[in-house]
């Protein structure tokens, strides 16, 4: 092992302070910590809490009942991420739909779902658009192309969320965050000097063993000094500026909205919505939608493990009624929830 | 759904690119990045380019664990 990882290894598995609670806030960052063994070097005095990083986890049940009316009710073509099909709804989650008759198609990509309009001129396709930053400029591109093309059978149901309300709600939870580096590869470095002039410090991390190790080993150190602190570590993907293209993009079409996340409220300013320019490409308008009010199963404590206030097995459900196979909360479902990801590698 | 996959562009044509992530190759919307040349790494995420990748992740970890100790 070389000297600079051992290094970062040594400063990680023998911090003997006070109890440091760090954040994670990315499901990439939950998976791959777990994935890589990290949890099993930290000593007991260092905990990282796996917070809302996960946009199928922080998605609220609500979503998923609009996403199953307009595809049972209304006739729409659903188009979505994998991940969201076995999310519970407060009685059916998409997979249930499609057992129920409904379509349902999987796509990587918003604009794959521009190609399926596009081939599919009798149907009326929705893209359900979850996700950070990171994703939202896909959404945003997508619709740009449905309306330079004419495809007027494209719509999008929105979700997108903004993850500077979720620092500001969350910054109580942990001594520090370790920021998701693909959402600061677009929004830039901005908002975390932001943060530290408030007094809530974190590091940027890549996604590599050794990046997350010499993050957390930076985050250690800068901590031990006293005073509030932000690192970029992660600096060959995420500029200072971030990506100024999709800044102005999402600035060009979307409209800041206050936004429920679920464990956590609705957040003001959290969330992203078509602007009104956009409105013949916004489902809930193209569909005149009611207002819908999810129920989550009362019992499930994926919020509170959201917040760091219990982990994935202090749930009463955790690996009993709720498995990666039949999950009950939204943590459960994803490869990158806190509870697939605790269930899959710390059972 | 939120995976970044870092991908080598292996050419460019108005706003798409191809690109190969491991041997699997796929095209890509290239529209938010400036100069995207062949031969450059990008990370993709949900079908678009969103950085270009300026460095090996081992030599950005040595400078910092450097800049630390």
């Amino acid at each position: 092992m070389d000297k600079n990882r051992q290094s970062a290894l040594e400063i990680v598995s023998s911090y003997d302070g006070p109890k440091l609670r760090i954040m994670e806030t990315c499901g990439t960052h939950t998976h791959e910590i777990f994935r890589l063994g990290i949890r099993r070097i930290l000593p007991a005095n260092l905990e990282l809490i796996s917070g809302p990083g996960c946009p199928v986890c922080v998605t609220p049940v609500s979503f998923i009942d609009e996403a199953v009316l307009l595809a049972l009710e209304y006739g729409a073509t659903i188009c979505t991420f994998g991940d969201l099909l076995r999310v519970p709804g407060t009685s059916l989650s998409l997979a249930g739909a499609r057992a129920q008759g409904a379509r349902i198609r999987i796509v990587y990509a918003p604009m794959d779902a521009v190609s399926y309009a596009k081939q599919h001129p009798e149907e009326s396709a929705v893209f359900l658009s979850v996700g950070f930053e990171t994703t939202t400029p896909a959404t945003c591109l997508a619709v740009r192309l449905a309306a330079a093309d004419g495809v007027s059978n494209f719509s999008v149901l929105t979700a997108n969320k903004a993850m500077p309300g979720a620092y500001r709600a969350l910054k109580h939870s942990a001594d520090l965050f370790l920021y998701p580096g693909h959402v600061h590869a677009i929004t830039g470095t901005a908002l975390c000097e932001e943060m530290t002039r408030e007094g809530v410090s974190g590091v940027i991390a890549g996604f590599t063993s050794d990046e997350i190790l010499t993050a957390l080993a930076v985050a250690i150190v800068r901590h031990r000094e006293g005073a509030p602190f932000f690192v970029n570590c992660y600096p060959r993907v995420v500029r200072p500026q971030g990506n100024p293209k999709a800044i102005a993009l999402m600035n060009e079409m979307m409209d800041p909205c206050d936004s429920e996340w679920r464990g956590l409220g609705v957040i003001p300013d959290s969330g992203m919505r078509l602007k009104a320019s956009c409105a013949a490409f916004d489902a809930r308008k193209k569909f005149d939608l009611p207002p819908v009010r999810g129920h989550a199963n009362p019992a499930c404590r994926c919020g509170d493990v959201l917040r760091g206030a219990c982990r994935p097995h202090d749930c009463p459900l955790f690996g009993k009624t709720c498995t990666p196979e039949h999950p009950v909360g939204a943590c459960m479902v994803s490869n990158e929830g806190a509870c697939s990801a605790w269930y899959r590698y710390a059972l | 759904m939120c995976v970044g996959l870092s991908a080598r562009v292996v050419k460019v044509n108005q706003g798409m690119a191809l690109v190969d992530a491991g041997g699997a190759r796929r095209e890509i919307s290239a529209q938010l990045l400036d100069e995207l040349e062949p031969g450059d790494y990008v990370m993709v995420h949900a079908g678009i380019a969103i950085a270009k990748i300026t460095d090996e992740d081992k030599d950005e970890t040595d400078q910092i664990m450097e800049d630390l100790l």
